[in-house]
């Protein structure tokens, strides 16, 4: 159920089937929540995901994209249309993530890269959760959003800054370093 | 050029060299191990994303946008302020035209002896506003229509039992205007009656939210 709390509603604005990125800022602009649960809608189901890959909590991932949707409902004005909305947005869920990390000091409860060797019969899913958690923030990040999520190279590009072929490159030091972990593992 | 175990790396980022991979993994049990485990990482990695439903989630973000907003500018409010203005300026173009002057014939629709009337065109405007006011508050009925239907709860009977009240003093008032409508005290006490409807909706949304 949604509905707007401060009135009035916005009866006779409507939002197209599929919004571009310069209707929904519009929107969002001018209060339309309809815009912002939009939003919501389309983006939150990875970005509860790949907050979990870096939270390790379901409820702490909630907590980062409720953090993520008033950071981007607050500075909807002073978005700047050179990227995408969408890699606006991770960008802003992962700075969301990391504040989290920083806080909650999660990392230590992280299985360290040690523990994975001595595993030698867990599935491959296990398994490889577990190697993903010893990668390095980089290599973690492009990996979660490219294998995971299904973030295009072009999108990573964005939200981390960086040249698309960077982005390439960390994915593919990502998995090597997971299939050297993951042969030791099996050994 | 002879493919080594130590090329694997290499052969996985160069599909030229993919071919003589291949011919090397038929003899190298652990070459081909590695490459299994090299295709199956994508894969697998597709399983690991996570769905759960979150029904609160996007009630809590509402909530904390609501929160984060400076005071809301109520509709009720301009309205009550318009009805508010055209008081005072009516009443101040009464005295101006009354005193110290000799009578003028008076204008049409305002009513002698009454000092809280409105202007045609201040009345226009809070028609207006009233009517837009009552539209949002008719989608907020709606949307609460089915939790009241189904009340059970001694809250939700009493916010019930409060909206007919309220239901009833509006048709009430609204009679009165019908008769008067230049009548800013009438016009402000409607401006109230649909405020408080307006927050009982809204409590009662809210509590069917938490439950």
């Amino acid at each position: 159920m949604t509905w707007e709390i401060g009135l009035p509603l916005p009866f006779g604005t409507t939002l197209p089937d599929n919004p571009t990125d310069a209707q929904l800022v519009e929107s969002c602009r001018r209060g339309d929540l309809r815009a912002f649960e939009h939003l919501y809608t389309m983006h939150s189901p990875k970005m509860k995901s790949l907050a979990f890959h870096l939270l390790n909590s379901r409820s702490d991932a909630e907590d980062a994209v409720q953090e993520t949707f008033l950071k981007v409902h607050k500075a909807m004005g002073t978005f700047q249309a050179n990227s995408a909305l969408s890699t606006w947005i991770y960008r802003i869920l992962i700075n969301c993530c990391y504040d989290a990390l920083r806080k909650r000091q999660r990392l230590a409860e992280k299985p360290m890269p040690g523990q994975l060797s001595t595993d030698s019969k867990l599935p491959l899913k296990i398994a490889l959760e577990r190697a993903i958690l010893a990668l390095n923030e980089r290599q973690r990040l492009v990996f979660l959003m490219f294998e995971v999520e299904g973030l295009k190279h072009s999108e990573i590009a964005g939200v981390l800054e960086v040249p698309e072929g960077t982005s390439r490159a960390w994915l593919f030091e990502a998995k090597l370093a997971l299939k050297k972990m993951l042969t030791e593992a099996a050994r | 050029m002879i493919f080594e175990c130590r090329d694997l790396d290499r052969a996985l980022s160069n599909p030229d060299l993919l071919a003589e991979l291949q011919m090397h993994m038929r003899d190298c049990e652990g070459c081909r191990n590695q490459y299994r485990i090299w295709t199956e990482i994508s894969s697998t990695a597709r399983e690991l994303h996570q769905e759960w439903e979150s029904p609160a989630l996007w009630p809590n973000i509402l909530a904390a946008v609501e929160a984060q907003r400076p005071e809301p500018k109520h509709w009720y409010m301009e309205w009550k302020l318009w009805a508010a203005t055209a008081a005072a300026a009516a009443t101040i173009a009464c005295v101006l035209m009354y005193w110290p002057h000799a009578p003028a014939a008076p204008s049409p629709g305002i009513h002698s002896g009454d000092q809280d009337f409105l202007t045609e065109q201040a009345l226009k405007d809070v028609e207006k506003n009233e009517a837009a006011y009552r539209r949002s508050i008719d989608e907020l009925s709606r949307l609460a229509q089915p939790k009241l239907a189904s009340a059970s709860s001694p809250l939700l009977l009493n916010y019930r039992e409060k909206l007919l009240m309220l239901d009833s003093a509006i048709l009430e008032t609204r009679s009165s205007i019908a008769q008067n409508e230049f009548n800013a005290h009438l016009q402000s006490d409607l401006a109230d009656l649909y405020r408080e409807k307006r927050q009982t909706l809204q409590e009662v949304l809210t509590d069917a939210q938490r439950n």
